[in-house]
């Protein structure tokens, strides 16, 4: 069954659940590669984007409309011609911001094809598409951190 | 840093007719018959043009021009030396501060240093300062009977210090040390002492030749240089520290570890970092073919991805050893490259075909596994962002290809992670640069670092800065034992 079908028969505390659960497997797959990571460097990104989806986590489990109100930054589009790095095995800090920037662009897609499904109901429709939007924030600010440093082109 | 008073001006020319003074053009090589060699591009002022240029010197009160630089060289003391045709004096003024001028005088980025803060530069062009320290630096070297021979290296202290890296910080740091009466012991990994500017640098942009007398010139003075020394295998930092003697150490191993863009076909035949690039070519000497048979592919098309003075380096060195076409690609605009103006001139003039707002997303190979071309996207520049720059953002569906037979990578490098692997004591931030205080010093006691192992790539001569206050650190340490 579509995730479309599935959500369409849930309340709302239980869509809010579902994206928490997508929250969580992103904060077990930070924490298992941080674990896993031998260079210092890439461990200490991974904590960070562990502390990212974590507070989102948060933000999700006190869903407050306000706020997501912001509207996303422009997506530069740095990571999307990257290759994606295999999870199995060491990964270093340039292959962690690709692999989570990577990740957030895929879930904000899976948000906005939801919200353009519930098209037609408004408080689904909003959530969604703030969902997407927050995660376009985030690959925003990896991208930029990835630009920063890993694109100097000095 | 020593301490300045007001110079002596020598400068005969009235205040206002200095403005008339245009400011002297750097001779060089003529652009065709350089772009087939590689000697040197700029030739250098003549004894009378440097005279010229420092009477366009309006002798500030406050010389801006000295805050402009990282380590602080009395520009104007130096320059009023110049007025006097006092060529060697204005050396020996140089070298109080700065321990590589040739270098300096070559690499270093003075229009965003010195030059751009220079008063005269606010209504006219600046007083072309890079280019009066390389002038008494050549003389220097080229007049060694007018130097001065009165020793600068203070009484033994007994106490030894290890410098790792020969690159800018490591020398500048050694320099610092031994006058300051230390044992200093240099360890390079490489067979040749320099660091980047040896294996990163082209003999048309810095000659090694220059490089060789400034390391000669600390030898002299007692510093000890051990190359094919590679701290963290040959031998580590503990045991350097604990059974070789060594009271203190100072890291200055460079950011020599090349990034790639991670897009397909990047492990084809023919796609080369900038770092093995240049290392093959500058150090393992590939552009002295065919004295020197260092495997190097020589190109029909050779593009170079990157906008700095290494992708400028990369193009230029492609270009003289045969690319008919070497190609900069660069993602963003002309107006953003961090290259250095003079670099972009001159390999345009050279015959370099420059290429903003592409990017290439995929290497393409042919039967036998070799790059053949690049496809790549349009880039179009976006709102500004917080910090006022306008990030580049690829537009859909622009995709086209270009020819390249050779692709050099050239998007910046990050720290070599072996020090930090084999000494975990000694704390690295999340891009694997060493983490210091402001006057060098690590998690580790008795162990110091500076330069891009600390800051990610910069140039030589903040290199040098952070090297000098390093030593300083050091000076004190040995002094009072104190870590706190």
């Amino acid at each position: 069954m579509a995730l479309s079908d599935i959500i369409k028969n849930m309340s709302f505390d239980e869509i809010i659940k579902l994206c928490c659960d997508q929250e969580q497997e992103a904060v077990n797959l930070y924490t298992e590669l941080r674990n896993r990571a031998t260079d210092d460097a890439a461990k200490l990104k991974f904590q960070e984007l562990v502390d990212m989806e974590t507070q989102h986590l948060v933000n999700l489990q006190t869903f407050e409309i306000e706020k997501y109100m912001d509207l996303p930054p422009a997506n530069l589009k740095v990571t999307d011609y990257l290759t994606e790095p295999s999870k199995d095995r060491n990964l270093t800090t340039q292959e962690a911001l690709i692999l989570a920037a990577k990740r957030e662009d895929k879930t904000a897609k899976l948000y906005q094809d939801l919200a353009h499904f519930f098209k037609d109901n408004v408080e689904l429709n909003t959530f969604f598409q703030m969902m997407a939007d927050e995660e376009l924030r985030h690959k925003h600010d990896l991208e930029t951190e990835y630009e920063d440093e890993f694109l100097q082109e000095g | 840093m020593t301490k300045r008073t007001k110079p002596t001006s020598h400068n005969v020319v009235p205040m206002k007719a200095r403005f008339a003074i245009p400011r002297q053009d750097m001779p060089e090589q003529n652009p065709t018959k350089r772009a087939g060699n590689f000697l040197e591009v700029n030739l250098g002022l003549t004894a009378d043009q440097a005279v010229i240029e420092a009477q366009r010197c309006i002798e500030c009160g406050n010389p801006t021009c000295m805050e402009g630089c990282p380590v602080s060289i009395k520009i104007p003391d130096f320059i009023q030396l110049i007025c006097n045709r006092d060529f060697a004096k204005a050396a020996a003024k140089i070298k109080e501060d700065n321990s590589l001028p040739a270098v300096c005088g070559r690499v270093c980025p003075q229009e965003t240093q010195c030059e751009e803060v220079c008063v005269v530069g606010k209504r006219f062009e600046p007083v072309a300062i890079g280019r009066l320290e390389r002038f008494v630096a050549d003389y220097e070297r080229l007049h060694p009977e007018e130097m001065s021979t009165e020793s600068v290296v203070a009484e033994s202290t007994g106490k030894n210090v290890a410098i790792v890296g020969s690159g800018p910080a490591g020398l500048a740091t050694a320099a610092d040390l031994i006058k300051a009466g230390h044992a200093v012991t240099v360890f390079e990994a490489l067979h040749e002492f320099g660091g980047v500017l040896v294996y990163g640098i082209p003999e048309f942009r810095l000659p090694k030749e220059i490089l060789r007398k400034e390391v000669a010139a600390l030898e002299s003075l007692g510093v000890k240089f051990i190359k094919n020394f590679i701290v963290g295998r040959t031998q580590t930092v503990h045991e350097l520290l604990n059974e070789e003697g060594f009271d203190a150490m100072f890291l200055g191993l460079g950011a020599g570890l090349p990034r790639f863009m991670n897009i397909p076909g990047e492990n084809l035949n023919g796609v080369y970092s900038a770092n093995e690039f240049l290392t093959r070519s500058n150090l393992m000497r590939g552009y002295e073919f065919p004295d020197y048979d260092t495997p190097l592919y020589r190109a029909e098309h050779a593009i170079t991805v990157g906008g700095g003075n290494t992708a400028m380096d990369a193009v230029r060195t492609s270009k003289r050893l045969g690319a008919n076409h070497a190609t900069i690609v660069y993602r963003r605009s002309e107006e953003e490259m961090p290259a250095r103006n003079e670099e972009i001139h001159h390999a345009k003039d050279e015959g370099v075909h420059v290429m903003t707002l592409i990017n290439p997303i995929e290497f393409i190979g042919d039967e036998n596994g070799f790059v053949k071309s690049a496809r790549c996207l349009k880039m179009a520049l976006g709102e500004p962002d917080d910090s006022g720059r306008r990030r580049p953002i690829p537009i859909e569906g622009s995709e086209f290809e270009i020819p390249a037979d050779m692709v050099v990578i050239a998007v910046g490098n990050g720290s070599n992670p072996l020090i930090s692997q084999t000494t975990p004591e000694i704390s690295t931030n999340k891009w694997g640069n060493v983490v210091t205080d402001e006057i060098g010093r690590t998690s580790m006691k008795g162990v110091f670092a500076g330069g891009d192992i600390v800051t990610g790539g910069a140039t030589v001569i903040l290199a040098m800065g952070a090297g000098r206050a390093a030593a300083e650190g050091i000076n004190e340490y040995l002094k009072t034992g104190e870590w706190v």
